[in-house]
């Protein structure tokens, strides 16, 4: 194909596909988690957002309708703590205040977990720096949009973060050596202790602010009609000056009560808030002083003992936290937990004797509340993105499926579709295998793979056909 | 002249005849790829002082020349490696920076042993990993025994790079042959290039691919900050506090275009954006997941060069252990990238990427060919578009009056099996390419020489 | 008082705190009963008499003496039962001292995990609180391979113990010490390309590894034989008999009274780990497998059952549909295999129904989920005349549910084992208590 063709051929697939679909869901239960539930009720989504909500929704003609009888409505689930399609180390842990590096840059749209993950209802992750640093890297929020590329996928208009972290993984590189162990000392880290982690994010934080009043001074002085020479932009500085001025969500790593307390302090005394604490398994013991702060809590539903500092660790860490009115999610933190969030939600039920949508909101609006994107996810409501998933039964059942999810009113995951494709797809790869181990001569020949029936497995419909 | 030629034919394989081409030189009724006119299928080309003095299908011959018979001689630009280590005795082949590839008989891609252990970096200050002051054009020297292999290819010249750290160091384009490692020069600083190396834990920062581009934007916003202050100091030093000398940052400014290696498709969207942003002529290298870039790459407007070290399905591999479909289609496709850049349009080059026998070279050209590429675009690919796109093409990558004497003499048409490379003309003067060097070895064969031994390192 | 002091003490309550029985006989009335292996009987009975269940289904009235627990409409399942795991074993897994898995050996038949397994684990107590009343112990993580950390790993863990989830002292809680015998199957570990370059490992070749692999069969076949033939003599009385800790240890597999746990996750491995049996005519119980490919036919005309591992787990290549841990569990059951659920961890034990609902989300029979907690898992390991389904004569490990215990949703309420109560409280439900009270 010559190369104009194929890219409007490309394009033309493109707009059928992604652009302005309408879509009613109708006769289903609707969870909106806000504004409680619509037995047999209908959505429709339309130019990528919720249109309308209700017992009945009127025909749209050119729409999709997909029947919802006995089957249950949610929105999107949202994952608070992700290290999902991340190129590399998701850890700069060389320095102990790495804020020089952005999870941005390193976003990778083809990490199949994002796919597997939509398939467990997950539509919005906020993708984290790893917890080696006190003061770790820059963080970004992405919606699921499996096929799109990473600038694509970032979620727009969600404010960025950073990620800190206390406790064992911060200083484990500060340890002295090991009394048994052979062979030369790895060269320490510092900090070695939860004092010198408090340290860290101290200095780092007073270093800004000098770094802060150098650049005033500057656009001082220019104003002034000087010609100062710039003082140099840093990299590492700068995310912190953007979180003192309130630019940027904090996003902190934690375990310990005594650490949760020691870093709001410091977050007190330097002047910004902490936006969320994360994992934060000892919270239950702090919780007064996490919700007088106005931090929120994205907790693992039942991990604990894994560390020490995992060992008071209770299942009940999400209801108490919550009762004490502090804005409380659960999170997966792993690229197989994601997958089925709604399940880790009903846990609460168990611990905690938290009500239907209580359990719901974990892994939905508060979530959508702790990233500040709570306008436009997290519930199902006229107005919000149409991101929604469609489970064969209560999403609180140990039974339940995931059917169908939607992102922005595009269908990015369909159960039946991914059944239906997986044959061709195994049909394909086979062909490939077989010319490969057969080492033909070398040929003038493509392999055929082509749009029709590809696999969801296959991301990437980016790539040009011919 | 005959007894001269059989003089020369009777000399030792390996030699180099150093300066003792009679000039002028014609080659005569041979096939001729001029790359920037037309193809001629019986034309003539005459050398004179290292250039080249006339080209076309009537060409008056000197008197004096030496004529070599053309008749089933293809005659070439010499060929030119993209980017490589070619001529820097001791350093290991160029990394490719993203994806490891699994072609047989490439060498390990270790980095080459440094003398003293680097101290570990703390930070971006520390200027962890930083060679840009290395300059490959101080590096050069004849002495480097895989140029044999290289010249017997048909490569005259290469563009070469230091290899070490994150910042490799200078670029230059160098002639593969001459007396002494400063007659090899053709151009210098000719880039810069960058490897990601996302280093072991205990070696310090950066240990990671973000910290590599964290690393990379600091430098550029360190330099972009260094030649302000001085274009501010120098009109208004009273006042200010004079600027550092960095010595980092003045070969980065030095160089004119920054190379940064793209092999996935995803990595060639992040190194667009990447090179857009750090505001600097960029170039990607790699690309062999480009086949679902192309439109991206042409509308970009950004020069590429496509790796010969084609990804290949591993020698020793587990049977019950079945490949990625997307590493099969990389596999599958990877060659075709050449030829789909040519037919878009898009500036694009070859390069080695640490293959360095004779024979190895061939065949990956050749699979690019069978794959798509036209057998005439190939030759642009490994002559007048590395010249183009490191702005050398007013003075070499053609056969065009005027320009460097570099010639490649075959017989067979370029990168075919049975093809042979007969004369090699460098600034001029004869190369013989050894022949032992053509012929395929089977690996461990005894006496079979490997080019990539060095017994000696050294400049100049 | 407020709302936190509330909730807690309703909590309290429910768990029926005030009311535990002090016995092992206990009538327990009014409640839907599960039996498993008969079809449910609503509005029933359940008479215990020294920890052993006497009646089912019956109305009769308790005999003197006998404690009566008003089931209050809930529903009685049998204690649910995990395969594998290391709870008793390891407290915190990132803390070497805590952790008592892997000994240092290539044959380790006579290393027992019964008399390592800690009554006060706060593991056990905390699996207990999700309806589970007894699980598997084993010596090894599975994780101990060939090279790590220099050495040659390790085939033979030791004997792993089926426990009860309550007692003073680990002889109180064994059901059966040497249930099964724990081994790590060699496997053909081939690094892939990738990472030799990346690291900058020697390339080994294929026929290496292969050769390494045989290698070490051979030595575990080699050590088999010798236990025969040590059984042998044994018997036979020789003057010179000496006897060998090890040999004695595994007379108990040659006799085929201990089947080997073997750990094989790939579809090579088990045919190999099958036909390795045969050929040393031992009895072999496949473990945590990854895949069954086209071993499905071997494994049931070798009458072979399998103890799955975690449902909850991501496929193994890129390229698998992603439901296919998923619907691993029904793939066996098709096959005509028989199944049960271990999680071979420590923390999650207690997560085993939820492992098991998640097999019946995608394909295995709702019916075949709850077997594969109860009475598949007795009869597996051997004890199925006593455990795994409420009928008479087996031991009484009863839980009381408000619902489906493989549900996240539904609470356990009281639990029996061996016909005594035993409380639900754990670390968790402690700290729950402790820190609602704070002011």
């Amino acid at each position: 194909m010559r190369p104009i063709a194929s890219l409007l051929a490309t394009a033309a697939v493109l707009a059928s596909s992604i652009a302005a679909e309408t879509t009613i869901i109708r006769n289903a239960t609707i969870l909106t988690i806000t504004k409680g539930r619509i037995e047999k009720g209908s959505v429709l989504i339309q130019d990528g957002k919720i249109a309308e909500v209700g017992t009945t929704v009127n025909a749209r003609s050119g729409a999709i309708v997909v029947d919802g009888t006995g089957k249950y409505l949610t929105p999107g689930i949202i994952d608070c703590h992700s290290h999902t399609a991340v190129e590399g180390n998701v850890n700069e842990g060389s320095v102990s205040d790495s804020s020089m590096v952005n999870i941005k840059d390193v976003i990778n749209p083809l990490d199949i977990n994002i796919y597997r993950a939509l398939a467990g209802g997950l539509t919005v992750s906020n993708v984290l720096h790893g917890s080696a640093n006190a003061i770790g890297g820059q963080t970004i929020v992405i919606k699921l949009r499996w096929g799109k590329t990473a600038p694509e996928m970032i979620f727009e208009g969600a404010k960025p973060g950073i990620k800190f972290a206390l406790g064992e993984n911060p200083k484990r590189q500060g340890y002295p050596p090991d009394f048994f162990s052979q062979g030369p000392p790895e060269p320490r880290r510092y900090p070695g202790t939860r004092m010198g982690v408090e340290e860290v994010i101290r200095e780092s934080f007073a270093e800004a602010k000098n770094y802060q009043a150098e650049w005033k001074e500057y656009n001082d002085r220019v104003a002034r009609g000087e010609h100062p020479i710039p003082p140099r932009k840093d990299l590492r500085l700068e995310p912190l000056v953007e979180v003192l001025e309130g630019k940027r969500y904090v996003h902190a790593h934690c375990y310990r009560a005594d650490e949760i307390l020691m870093l709001m302090r410091v977050a007190d005394d330097m002047g910004f808030k902490i936006r969320t604490l994360q994992h934060v398994l000892e919270g239950y013991k702090v919780a007064k002083e996490i919700a007088a702060h106005g931090a929120g809590a994205s907790t693992f539903s039942d991990w604990w003992s894994y560390k020490i500092e995992a060992y008071d660790a209770t299942p009940y860490n999400a209801a108490m936290m919550m009762r004490q009115g502090v804005v409380v999610s659960l999170n997966s933190d792993s690229d197989e937990l994601q997958r089925h969030l709604n399940l880790e939600a009903a846990k609460t039920m168990r611990y905690g004797g938290l009500t239907e949508d209580e359990a719901l909101a974990m892994v939905t609006i508060n979530p959508a509340k702790q990233l500040g994107i709570d306008d436009k996810v997290g519930s199902i409501e006229v107005g919000k993105s149409g991101d929604l998933v469609l489970f064969d039964q209560d999403p609180l059942s140990n039974y339940s499926k995931v059917l169908k999810v939607w992102i922005d009113g595009h269908e990015y995951f369909d159960r039946g579709k991914d059944l239906e494709t997986r044959g061709q797809f195994e049909q394909r790869k086979k062909v490939l295998l077989d010319k490969e181990n057969a080492t033909p001569a070398p040929t003038n020949q493509q392999p055929a793979n082509q749009k029709r029936g590809k696999h969801p497995n296959e991301a990437s419909p980016t790539e040009v056909s011919r | 002249m005959k007894l001269a030629c059989a003089v020369a034919a009777l000399a030792l394989p390996l030699a180099v005849v150093n300066g003792q081409t009679p000039s002028p030189v014609a080659i005569k009724d041979a096939h001729i790829f001029t790359v920037s006119g037309a193809e001629l299928p019986k034309g003539t080309v005459v050398l004179r002082d290292g250039l080249i003095e006339d080209v076309g299908a009537n060409v008056t011959i000197p008197a004096d020349a030496w004529i070599i018979d053309g008749t089933g001689l293809t005659v070439c630009p010499g060929f030119i490696d993209g980017l490589s280590t070619w001529g820097i005795p001791g350093a290991a082949p160029v990394a490719g920076g993203g994806r490891p590839a699994g072609a047989p008989g490439a060498t390990p891609a270790a980095a080459p042993a440094q003398t003293t252990p680097a101290p570990r970096s703390n930070g971006p200050e520390d200027r962890p990993q930083t060679h840009t002051y290395e300059r490959a054009a101080d590096l050069v020297s004849p002495s480097d025994h895989r140029l044999e292999a290289a010249r017997a290819a048909g490569f005259t010249s290469a563009v070469t790079f230091p290899n070490q750290g994150i910042f490799e160091g200078l670029g230059a384009i160098i002639n593969l042959a001459g007396e002494r490692g400063r007659d090899m020069v053709i151009m210098q600083p000719i880039g810069q290039q960058v490897v990601i190396r996302p280093g072991r834990l205990s070696s310090g920062f950066p240990n990671s691919l973000m910290g590599n581009i964290a690393y990379i934007r600091q430098m550029y916003l360190d330099l972009d900050q260094y030649k302000r202050a001085r274009e501010i100091y120098d009109a208004h030093p009273g006042g200010n506090r004079r600027p550092e000398y960095d010595h980092y940052l003045q070969a980065l400014s030095e160089s004119p275009r920054l190379l940064l290696p793209a092999v996935e498709e995803q990595q060639i969207d992040r190194m667009l954006a990447f090179g857009a942003e750090l505001k600097t002529p960029f170039v990607l290298y790699g690309l062999h997941e480009g086949f679902t870039r192309v439109d991206q790459l042409k509308q970009a407007n950004v020069p590429v060069l496509v790796s010969l070290k084609w990804p290949e399905k591993p020698k020793e591999s587990d049977p019950a252990d079945i490949p990625n479909y997307r590493e099969l289609v990389l596999r599958q496709r990877a060659p075709s990238v050449p030829g789909m850049l040519s037919k878009a349009q898009v500036r694009f080059a070859l390069y080695s990427d640490g293959i360095d026998t004779a024979p190895e070279l061939r065949k990956a050209v050749k699979k690019a060919i069978d794959a798509g590429l036209g057998p005439a675009d190939a030759v642009r690919a490994l002559t007048l578009s590395v010249a183009e796109i490191y702005g050398v093409s007013d003075r070499m990558g053609s056969i065009d009056k005027g320009k460097i004497a570099n010639l490649v003499v075959m017989r067979g048409d370029p990168f075919e099996d049975k093809t042979t490379v007969e004369y090699v003309f460098i600034d001029g003067q004869e190369m013989k390419p050894s022949k032992e060097l053509q012929k395929e070895h089977p690996p461990g064969a005894a006496g079979a020489p490997h080019p990539s031994e060095n017994l000696e390192g050294g400049q100049n | 008082m407020s709302r936190i002091a509330l909730t807690a003490a309703a909590f309290l309550v429910a768990c029926g705190a005030a009311m535990a029985v002090d016995s092992n006989s206990v009538l327990i009335q009014n409640v839907t009963v599960h039996p498993v292996t008969a079809p449910d009987i609503s509005n029933a009975s359940v008479l215990v008499i020294d920890g052993k269940i006497a009646e089912v289904g019956s109305k009769a009235p308790a005999p003197a003496g006998v404690t009566v627990v008003d089931g209050q409409g809930l529903h009685l399942y049998p204690g649910l039962m995990n395969a594998a795991t290391n709870v008793g074993l390891s407290e915190i897994s990132a803390i070497r001292d805590s952790v008592d898995l892997d000994e240092i050996g290539l044959f380790n038949p006579e290393l027992r995990a019964e008399i390592a397994f800690n009554p006060s684990s706060e593991h056990i107590a905390v699996t207990r609180a999700s309806g589970i009343t007894s699980v598997i112990s084993l010596p090894g993580s599975g994780g101990n391979f060939a090279g790590l950390a220099g050495g040659e790993g390790t085939v033979i863990s030791g004997q792993g113990a089926l426990m009860h989830m309550e007692g003073w002292t680990w002889e109180d809680m064994a059901i059966k010490p040497s249930a099964v015998m724990d081994v790590d199957f060699p496997q053909i570990q081939m690094v892939p390309h990738q990472f030799v370059v990346l690291l900058g490992l020697p390339q080994r070749t294929f026929a290496d590894v292969e050769r390494e692999y045989k290698e070490r069969l051979d030595r575990f076949s080699d050590f088999i034989e010798r236990a025969r033939r040590y059984k042998q003599a044994k018997a036979a009385a020789a003057p010179d008999f000496k006897s060998d800790i090890k040999l004695e240890a595994m007379i108990p597999v040659i006799d085929g009274k201990i089947p080997l746990f073997v750990r094989a996750s790939r579809e090579r491995a088990i045919k190999d780990a099958v036909a390795f049996a045969d050929k040393t005519k031992v009895k072999i119980i496949i473990a945590d497998p990854l895949e069954l490919g086209s071993a499905g036919p071997l494994l049931k005309s070798h009458n072979i059952p399998v103890v799955l591992g975690k449902t909850f787990e991501l496929p193994l290549r890129d390229d698998d549909p992603y439901d296919t841990p998923y619907t691993l569990p029904s793939q066996f059951y098709k096959a005509g295999v028989k199944i049960c659920f271990g999680t071979f961890d420590t923390e999650f034990a207690r997560n085993v129904p939820f492992e098991a609902a998640q097999a019946a989300a995608f394909g295995l029979p709702h019916d075949e989920a709850l077997k594969g907690l109860t009475i598949n898992t007795a009869e597996i390991l051997g004890v199925g005349d006593q455990f795994g389904s409420i009928e008479k004569g087996k031991v009484a490990d009863l839980i009381l549910t408000d619902g489906d215990p493989m549900e996240a949703r539904t609470n356990i309420k009281r639990m029996f084992i061996a016909g005594r109560e035993v409380s639900l409280e754990s670390r968790h439900t402690r700290e729950y208590e402790k820190w609602s009270k704070r002011p």
